[in-house]
C-alpha cells in the first residue's frame, strides 16, 4: 500500500516535469519542422505538417544571396558585433579590475562607485542621447555605432574584481620579489587564474548582445548593416500566411546560439548565477 | 618591507625617495590599466546620462533650433495621459510577469535539481529558448497565436472546435500573448539563478530531516523555502527592472496596440524619439525611467549586501 501511493507520486512527478519540458520544447519543434516544408505550404495544421512532401527550398530561398533576406550578412553582422563586444568588454574590464584590485593607489572605493553607477543605468534610458551622439559623430549604419555603446563594461569589472579579489596575495608578492611588473603579473598569473570567470562572463555578454534589438534597430537602418534581430522582422513582414520561408529564416537565425549554449552549457549557467548572486 | 638596522639621516632620506617613487609608479600604472575602460565608460555611460538630463530641459528636433524651456517637458508629462497609460501598462506587466515567472521559475529549478533521471535534458528543454534572439521569439507565437491561421487555432479546428480569441486585438488578450511569450523565453534565465540558490542549501540539513521524518512538504516549507528568500527577492527585482525595460515583445508581437493599450514606457519612448523626433520630451520620460530604475537597483544592491 505505502510502496504503491510512493510509486505513483514519482510517476505523477516524472509525467509533470517531461509534460513541461514538451511544451517548452513544442514551439522549437514546431519551427523546426516547419522550416522543411516547401514554401508556400501549410505549416499550423499538424496532420498537413507532419506528412509528406518535405523539402530544403525554404532554406534555400532564405538563404539565396541574391534575396530579400541578406541572412549571410545579417549573422555575420551579429557574430561580429557580439564577439568583439565580448571581447573588448572582458579585456578592458580585466585590466580595470586588476588595478582597483592589486595595485596600491588612494581612490579606489571612488571607481568602485562610479562603476556602480552603471550598473543602475539601463540603456534603454540613455537611447535618445546615445542615438544623438552617434548621429553627431556622423555614426549611423557603421559598425562603430553597433559595437561600442551597449557594452556590459560595468558588470564585467565587478564580477571580475570579486574575483580577483580572492586570489592569494602571496602569488603577487612572489611575482614582485622576482622582479615582474604589473602587466606581467596580469598576463602572467591573473589571466589563467580567471579563465574561467572570464568564460562565464564572456558567454553572458555575447548573448546578450546577440539579443539586442532596440539599439541596432536604432543604428542600423541600411539592410547590409542590420542584426538578426533587426532584419529578420523586416524580412518576415512580406510574408502573411506562408509560414516555411519565416521559419527557415527563424531556424538559421538561432542555429549559432544553439551551438553556443551546447558547447559552452556549464560556463552559460555560471554566468547567469555570478551576473545575479556574486 | 626594508629592515633598516642603522638608522642614517642618509639611508632614511633615500628610503622615502623610493617610497614616493613607487607611489608614482603605482599611479602611473594603475591609470594606464583603467584608462581604456574608463573612456568607454565615461564616453558611452556617463556622458549620455548628464547630455540625457539637458537634453530633456530642452524642446527641438533635427535640423530644428534647440530651446531651453525648463522644466516645462516635465511637466507637461504630468497632463500626458498616453505617458500615463504606457506607465500604467509598465506597472500591469510587473504585476502579471512577477509572480508568474517565480512560480514557474522556482518549479523548474526543483525539477532540475531533484534525483530524477535526465535532469540534464529537462534543463536543456527548459533553458533553450532563452537562446533565441527576441525576433524568433516573437515571431514564433505571432504564428502559434494569431487567429484563424495560427497554430492554435488550427489545432482547435482540427478537433471540431472554432476558437474566436483575437490575441493582440485587446488590452487583455495582447498583454496575455505578450506574457506567454516572455514566461516562454526568459523563465529558464530565472530558473538557474533558482538553481543556484538551491545548490547552495546543505545536504546535511534534509538528511537530518529525514530522520526526524519530515514530509516532503515540510522540507519545502521549513528548509527549502526559507533559504531561497534571498534569490526570490533577487529574482523579484531582476523581474521588476526587466518590465521596465519592456520594449522587443510588445514592439515585435502587438505594436503596442490596439491603439497604446499595450504600449509599455520604453516604447513610448521610441515613439516620441524616433517617429515624432520629439527628442526633449522623450528625454525627459528617458530621465524617469532611469530615476525608477536606478531606485531598484539601489534596493537590489541593499538586498545583496545585507545576504553577506
Amino acid at each position: 500500500m505505502l510502496k504503491r501511493t510512493i510509486l505513483s507520486k514519482k510517476f505523477w512527478m516524472y509525467f509533470f516535469a517531461y509534460l513541461l519540458a514538451a511544451i517548452m520544447v513544442f514551439p522549437l519543434l514546431w519551427m523546426l519542422i516547419s522550416s522543411f516544408k516547401p514554401p508556400g505550404s501549410t505549416v499550423t495544421v499538424l496532420n498537413q505538417l507532419l506528412s509528406a512532401p518535405f523539402s530544403l527550398e525554404s532554406y534555400q530561398a532564405v538563404l539565396r544571396p541574391d534575396g530579400t533576406a541578406m541572412m549571410w550578412r545579417w549573422t555575420f553582422n551579429s557574430v561580429l558585433v557580439g564577439v568583439v563586444q565580448t571581447v573588448v568588454t572582458v579585456l578592458f574590464s580585466s585590466w580595470a579590475a586588476f588595478a582597483v584590485s592589486r595595485i596600491p593607489f588612494k581612490g579606489k572605493g571612488f571607481i568602485f562607485v562610479f562603476t556602480f553607477i552603471g550598473l543602475m543605468v539601463p540603456m534603454e534610458s540613455i537611447v535618445v542621447p546615445l542615438f544623438n551622439m552617434i548621429v553627431d559623430l556622423n555614426w549611423v549604419n557603421t559598425y562603430h555605432a553597433l559595437i561600442w555603446p551597449g557594452m556590459m563594461l560595468p558588470l564585467a569589472f565587478l564580477i571580475l574584481k570579486q574575483f580577483i579579489d580572492q586570489l592569494p596575495n602571496e602569488l603577487l608578492e612572489a611575482a614582485k620579489i622576482d622582479g615582474a611588473g604589473f602587466f606581467t603579473m596580469w598576463a602572467k598569473i591573473i589571466l589563467p587564474l580567471s579563465k574561467s570567470s572570464m568564460a562565464a562572463v564572456s558567454i553572458f555578454i555575447f548573448i546578450q548582445s546577440w539579443n539586442n534589438l532596440l539599439w541596432p534597430l536604432l543604428v542600423a537602418q541600411e539592410r547590409s548593416m542590420m542584426t538578426l534581430p533587426v532584419g529578420i522582422p523586416t524580412f518576415q513582414s512580406n510574408f502573411a500566411t506562408d509560414l516555411a520561408i519565416p521559419m527557415a529564416s527563424n531556424v538559421v537565425a538561432s542555429i549559432p546560439a544553439l551551438i553556443v549554449f551546447l558547447l559552452f552549457q556549464k560556463h552559460i549557467i555560471r554566468g547567469i548565477a555570478l551576473s545575479g548572486i556574486k | 618591507m626594508l629592515q633598516l638596522t642603522d638608522k642614517t639621516n642618509e639611508q632614511i632620506i633615500s628610503v622615502s625617495a623610493y617610497k614616493r617613487k613607487e607611489t608614482i609608479r603605482n599611479y602611473a600604472t594603475a591609470a594606464l590599466f583603467l584608462a581604456p575602460f574608463m573612456v568607454l565608460y565615461i564616453w558611452f555611460w556617463i556622458y549620455p546620462i548628464i547630455q540625457g538630463f539637458i537634453t530633456s530641459l530642452t524642446t527641438g528636433s533635427y535640423g530644428v533650433e534647440q530651446n531651453f524651456v525648463g522644466l516645462s517637458n516635465y511637466a507637461y508629462m504630468l497632463t500626458d495621459n498616453k505617458f500615463w497609460v504606457s506607465f500604467g501598462n509598465t506597472l500591469y506587466f510587473i504585476l502579471i510577469s512577477t509572480p508568474t515567472i517565480v512560480v514557474l521559475g522556482l518549479i523548474m529549478a526543483l525539477i532540475v535539481n531533484s534525483k530524477l533521471k535526465g535532469t540534464t535534458i529537462l534543463r536543456s528543454a527548459f533553458f533553450m529558448p532563452y537562446m533565441l534572439s527576441i525576433s524568433v521569439v516573437g515571431s514564433i507565437w505571432v504564428f502559434i497565436l494569431q487567429s484563424r491561421t495560427g497554430l492554435l487555432a488550427e489545432t482547435f479546428q482540427l478537433f471540431g472546435y472554432t476558437m474566436e480569441i483575437s490575441w493582440f486585438g485587446s488590452w487583455g488578450m495582447g498583454w496575455l500573448s505578450i506574457l506567454i511569450a516572455t514566461l516562454w523565453w526568459t523563465v529558464g534565465f530565472n530558473m538557474i539563478l533558482f538553481l543556484a540558490g538551491l545548490q547552495e542549501i546543505p545536504e546535511e540539513i534534509y538528511e537530518a530531516a529525514d530522520i526526524d521524518g519530515a514530509s516532503s512538504w515540510e522540507k519545502f516549507r521549513y528548509i527549502t523555502f526559507p533559504s531561497l528568500r534571498g534569490v526570490t527577492a533577487l529574482v523579484i527585482l531582476l523581474q521588476t527592472i526587466a518590465s521596465f525595460k519592456l520594449f522587443g515583445q510588445t514592439f515585435l508581437i502587438t505594436n503596442g496596440g490596439p491603439g497604446i493599450s499595450t504600449t509599455p514606457l520604453v516604447h513610448y519612448i521610441y515613439q516620441v524619439a524616433f517617429r515624432q523626433w520629439d527628442m526633449g520630451y522623450a528625454s525627459a520620460i528617458s530621465f524617469v525611467l532611469f530615476l525608477v530604475i536606478s531606485l531598484i537597483a539601489f534596493i537590489q544592491y541593499k538586498v545583496l549586501m545585507k545576504k553577506d
